[in-house]
């Protein structure tokens, strides 16, 4: 019984196909098994990092596989609320009256972790006086959400030896 | 040509909509082929990866997936085109002499991305595209036509193909598990929806998540790892033009002159009597015809009887799922289970020398075929 292709039948289902496509429409999709746990401790006021049993390489934000040993950590760690100043940059945005206005964008290196996150700086503080190594401390949100930015920014603390340092360069 | 071997090989359980992102995908494919053969990260030498930025909805692709693809501080790059373009690319490497062993992987997730639609862009923009008539089905509706029109073939003879494929999907434990149709008959075939005509929806294959990894030793590396290695004893590789109207669609003549340097190159003489497994890349279950005969398996015109010898795609093929970017890797994975007798449900006996091809662009543009051969015992 051969088909006739040219055959014409109305059909209940059919076909779009879209002559362009959008980047914007593209699904990503993301295994949120280790984000979760780590917005959930923040909600909870902990900072968690993720711990490889191979390498004890430590993650913060944590990473779903390290690279160095081709595992999926699950060791969480608590970590403490200090951090240091890995790199820094800044950029200037215009305020309401249109000034320009320094804008420090620091990389954050919570101590206890070997990775860098990046984030704000306190906008009290003048980026002048932000130097490599400089001890941070994590300033929570008035609310917590239990999202990423449930820490608002980072304000350097001040640390005696580093005092001490530089008045004794001075002398 | 040195011989290289392939010694270990991972194929990650396709789906429509696979509950992974491509990260763990990739992660999964690339553990398990170095579990599989007993290897650590630290032996890679250098890693290929097979993606497309469109694909994957971002540029350079190849940057987020370091770590996943074992490539963390190793000599790495990416081929955006098909896993057996990866495979070529990671085989020059080896014979490079620089390398010891290369890992390669592709990546599919069309449940990210419509498909076809990107498909589209694939077009040359300055005549096909503002026309946006050429699309993989209606490229695919031509190129069937112009092969029934050649060669006196009927819609019955494709859907046989069709049918031939979906059940040997059936009895592979890595084909897609929509795909497994162990009781289709050539009438439910001509009677699903028409794509393009003649190809029917049943002709074509669902595109499906999928990643597949494998690696690639010299040959005195690859005795070391294993007893049995498989080994790559001729490739071959030959693009046409892009132009549909350049070409005579009913035969693809890029594939015809990669199979010779391949052939040429293992010392086969006649390729129907010595290849016994044929896995072949088909985007339309008559495409998987047109390249069966290119690569001389049979003679032109009469590639429905591979369907009755049964070594043409005994894993289903294409049509046991079509994973974009991983597909002509797992065509040579698949063969090479068969050369190492590790076929589950769908193994050929005695199967000693193979082919796997792979391709890319409308309608087989640009064609590469591997000759396989079983080392070992």
């Amino acid at each position: 019984m051969p088909l006739p292709d040219y055959e014409k039948k109305s059909y209940k289902r059919t076909r779009t196909m879209h002559g362009n496509w959008y980047l914007a429409s593209y699904r990503y999709k993301f295994n949120l098994s280790r984000t979760k746990v780590f917005l959930k401790g923040l909600a909870k006021g902990h900072i968690l990092g993720l711990k490889c049993r191979s390498c004890n390489t430590v993650s913060f934000p944590p990473r779903l596989i390290c690279g160095r040993c081709l595992v999926k950590p699950d060791q969480w760690v608590r970590l403490p609320e200090t951090a240091s100043v890995s790199t820094f940059s800044a950029n200037y945005d215009a305020d309401d009256k249109n000034r320009e206005r320094p804008y420090p964008i620091v990389a954050v290196q919570q101590d206890g972790t070997d990775t860098v996150w990046v984030h704000n700086l306190t906008d009290k503080f003048d980026f002048h006086d932000v130097y490599v190594g400089m001890p941070l401390k994590a300033v929570w949100a008035e609310e917590r959400k239990g999202i990423w930015m449930d820490i608002d920014h980072y304000e350097p603390i001040e640390d005696p030896a580093i005092e001490l340092n530089k008045k004794e360069e001075e002398m | 040509m040195d011989k290289v071997g392939i010694v270990g090989y991972y194929q990650v359980k396709p789906g429509l909509d696979i509950m992974m992102s491509p990260y763990e995908m990739i992660f999964e494919a690339v553990r398990g082929a170095l579990d599989y053969a007993d290897l650590k990260r630290k032996d890679l030498t250098t890693v290929i990866s097979a993606t497309n930025d469109y694909y994957d909805g971002k540029t350079i692709s190849n940057c987020f997936k370091v770590e996943a693809g074992g490539a963390y501080m190793k000599d790495e790059s990416k081929v955006e085109m098909d896993g057996a373009h990866a495979a070529m690319y990671g085989l020059f490497r080896i014979l490079s002499g620089n390398h010891k062993l290369a890992m390669i992987y592709g990546i599919s997730t069309p449940s990210c991305y419509q498909y076809e639609s990107v498909r589209v862009l694939e077009n040359d923009p300055t005549f096909d595209r503002p026309i946006n008539l050429l699309n993989s089905y209606t490229s695919g509706g031509m190129q069937m036509r112009a092969y029934m029109k050649a060669f006196g073939i009927s819609e019955e003879d494709i859907a046989k193909v069709a049918v031939y494929n979906l059940k040997n999907a059936a009895k592979n434990p890595l084909a897609l598990p929509e795909a497994k149709k162990a009781d289709i008959t050539i009438d439910e075939v001509l009677k699903s929806d028409i794509l393009s005509t003649p190809l029917r929806e049943l002709m074509y294959p669902m595109k499906c998540d999928g990643a597949t990894a494998m690696i690639l030793a010299p040959e005195r590396q690859a005795l070391k790892i294993t007893d049995n290695p498989v080994w790559i004893i001729g490739v071959g590789n030959v693009n046409e033009t892009y132009y549909l109207g350049d070409r005579d669609l009913s035969v693809s003549l890029s594939m015809e002159m990669a199979a010779g340097k391949a052939y040429e190159m293992a010392g086969i003489k006649d390729p129907k009597s010595e290849i016994d497994v044929a896995e072949v890349f088909g985007h339309t279950a008559c495409e998987d015809l047109i390249i069966a005969e290119a690569a001389g398996l049979t003679d032109k015109g009469k590639g429905i009887s591979m369907v009755d010898r049964g070594n043409l795609n005994p894993s289903g093929g294409t049509m046991a799922g079509y994973t974009p970017c991983a597909n002509g890797l797992t065509r040579i994975v698949e063969a090479a289970k068969q050369l190492r007798n590790e076929a589950e449900g769908h193994q050929i006996n005695g199967a000693k020398m193979a082919i796997a091809t792979g391709q890319v662009g409308f309608c087989a543009q640009n064609n590469v075929i591997y000759v396989l051969e079983r080392g070992g015992n």
